[in-house]
């Protein structure tokens, strides 16, 4: 085996060029499948990040059907001890509640409908982005209960400034009462998602609950976890500890069912493209075997014709095959590693760009994983090895005479 | 047929055709032949008189379109593939018009992948490797690869490689074709001497009258058939 192994490896120097061209274009297949894959799993991350970390969180805690009802009476249950617990969990990062009720929103000029928000400052801003694209004003005063934040689109719809002076229309808990209140606008944001800058306005917390007429309960406890991946784990225990006495904790997954598409999405991107580079790589390979085995056919004829077997012949061929494949992959790992390398470092700047209601917020990075270096090579190598059959079979079925002939 | 041991090559009413294009060649048409153990001939004729095809059919390299071929008293028809393949490699040496070794393997790997077919161990495959490359007058040639030999080089290890699995008939096409005269005419003298020595059989097929010079026996075909047999010294 190893005589034919060295066998094989020496023939693939034959022709230097001709292996050169052959391995850089299954190399360059190669790389680019890894550095797809990095760039997927970047994006991914960076999708995931934009969905999440604007607003929403990783996971949030409701009372069962708040999220398809939002009746103001459903607020949660039992929050203080809700709360307590998050404190003491080893994978919660930040937690922080909110209320959430339809209501209007009334300028001078004009009027509208919002999400009316009410909002812990202190522990919002570790979970949201809000306070992160202020483009004028504050993200709340400290000590004015009067302080509002709107969306940039949300003060053109209104013809307002910061400063100015609007009134909050809601409707209470239980009796359904209207409430009104009056706030000065402390600061604007800009997100560049047409929903939020449009659609939400938010007050500190203690007024919506006292506008709502809740008490201290609020509809909504938003979480961010210390690794992100928790939010996938659909068998973590933390779902069920916290989805009893008629609330329900969700992941942001959950929250967002278009995203588990989308996200799928990238990954049958990603197996057309493996298909497509896979195909080339496959008439690359043929190409190659057969103008080698052509190139040979007189020295085929003397192998069989000395004594070795057609099995002898294949097994040469395959051998070749995976010797450019083993050549080829070493060059596309070193060239998907350079490829991934430099473009962790310069990042893809996707930002402001809507994806499907998500606008990406962050400048991609592609992620490395150990498997670009180890799936990605081995199938690239299984491949090969599975395409050298067919030059293989020919070579194995040739007529000895015939090939004997070809060079005389 | 019953055959004796002492031919190592019977052929009974071997014929051999080729269809092209509706067109049927007729390349060997019925050949009767007997060659004894040891006999140093030559199979020669104009070009397309069917030496080749009629020595392919005698390796089992081809199959005849009728007629038998017996080698070492064994019915090559009978044999499978796998079966014509370890024949070959444990009976025949070939010896070609080109050398046809392999360029990427040194003399000695070119000699040795016979017996590595064989699965003789490495002392053994050494020892024989460097025994047959003195009797060829290629000693000290080992680690050399084939382009960096001359064309009676190549031969000379293309012989070696022949001989070196101790074979009961070595088969040679046109081996002298691509030598110049000097050169070709040492190759003979030392294969004739090789064949003395070892007593191998040794067939050509050949255009060369130095060939014809140094055989036993001078076989000819035309069109086919054989139209002389003529003996020039017995054995």
């Amino acid at each position: 085996m190893w005589f034919t192994i060295k066998l094989a490896w020496r023939n693939l120097f034959r022709n230097k060029r001709r292996t050169f061209i052959a391995g850089t274009a299954i190399a360059l297949g190669l790389a680019s499948m890894m550095f797809t894959d990095a760039v997927m799993i970047g994006m991914k991350d960076v999708m995931i990040r934009s969905a999440t970390g604007s607003f929403l969180g990783d996971a949030q805690i409701h009372r069962n059907e708040f999220r398809l009802t939002q009746e103001v009476e459903k607020t949660i249950n039992n929050p203080d001890r809700i709360t307590a617990n998050l404190q003491k969990e080893e994978i919660v990062d930040r937690f922080t509640p909110r209320t959430l009720s339809f209501g209007m929103i009334t300028s001078p000029a004009n009027v509208s409908s919002v999400l009316f928000i009410g909002i812990d400052p202190e522990t919002e801003k570790y979970l949201s982005q809000i306070d992160d694209v202020i483009r004028e004003g504050n993200f709340f005063d400290e000590d004015n209960e009067r302080d509002i934040v709107i969306g940039s689109k949300l003060a053109d719809i209104l013809e307002i400034g910061l400063g100015e002076r609007v009134v909050i229309t809601v409707s209470q808990a239980k009796s359904g009462d209207l409430s009104q209140e009056m706030f000065r606008v402390s600061g604007i944001y800009h997100f560049n998602i047409k929903e939020m800058d449009s659609g939400f306005a938010l007050v500190k917390l203690a007024k919506a609950q006292e506008m709502l007429g809740i008490g201290s309960n609020v509809h909504e406890i938003a979480i961010k976890f210390r690794d992100m991946k928790v939010s996938l784990q659909e068998d973590n225990p933390f779902w069920t500890k916290y989805s009893t006495d008629d609330n329900e904790a969700v992941s942001w997954l959950t929250i967002l069912p278009q995203m588990g598409p989308i996200l799928g999405m990238f990954w049958i991107s990603l197996l057309f493209m493996a298909i497509i580079l896979f195909g080339i790589v496959a008439f690359g390979i043929i190409n190659t075997l057969f103008m080698s085995l052509y190139e040979r056919l007189f020295e085929f004829g003397v192998l069989r014709a000395v004594g070795t077997r057609s099995s002898g012949v294949r097994r040469l061929i395959i051998y070749e095959a995976g010797a450019l494949a083993v050549l080829s992959c070493l060059m596309g790992i070193i060239l998907g590693f350079i490829f991934i390398f430099i473009v962790t470092k310069t990042g893809i700047d996707y930002r402001g760009i809507e994806i499907t209601g998500t606008t990406i917020r962050d400048i991609l990075y592609p992620v490395f994983h150990i498997q670009q270096f180890i799936i990605y090579p081995v199938a690239v190598f299984v491949f090969t090895m599975l395409i050298g059959h067919y030059p293989a079979i020919v070579a194995g079925r040739m007529s000895i005479s015939n090939a004997l002939r070809k060079s005389l | 047929m019953a055959n004796g041991n002492e031919y190592i090559i019977v052929t009974e009413k071997v014929k051999k055709n080729y269809e092209d294009d509706d067109i049927i060649v007729r390349a060997v048409r019925g050949i009767d032949l007997q060659i004894k153990s040891g006999e140093f001939t030559a199979i020669v004729g104009p070009s397309g008189s069917g030496k080749t095809t009629f020595l392919n059919i005698i390796s089992g390299l081809d199959y005849p379109s009728d007629g038998k071929v017996w080698l070492n008293n064994k019915l090559l028809s009978e044999m499978s593939g796998k079966e014509l393949s370890d024949f070959r490699r444990d009976h025949i040496g070939f010896i070609f018009q080109a050398y046809n070794l392999i360029p990427v393997l040194t003399t000695e790997e070119n000699i040795e992948y016979i017996m590595l077919l064989q699965g003789l161990s490495k002392d053994e495959r050494h020892r024989r490797v460097i025994e047959i490359l003195e009797d060829v007058g290629m000693d000290g040639f080992e680690r050399r690869f084939p382009p960096k030999l001359s064309g009676g080089q190549q031969q000379r290890v293309a012989i070696a490689r022949a001989m070196v699995s101790q074979p009961e008939l070595i088969l040679a096409d046109e081996p002298t074709a691509n030598l110049d005269q000097t050169t070709g005419a040492e190759l003979l003298d030392m294969m004739r001497e090789l064949n003395r020595k070892t007593g191998m059989t040794f067939l050509f097929s050949t255009h060369d009258r130095m060939v014809m010079e140094r055989a036993d026996r001078v076989i000819t075909l035309k069109d086919g058939l054989v139209v002389k047999d003529e003996w020039k010294s017995q054995n």
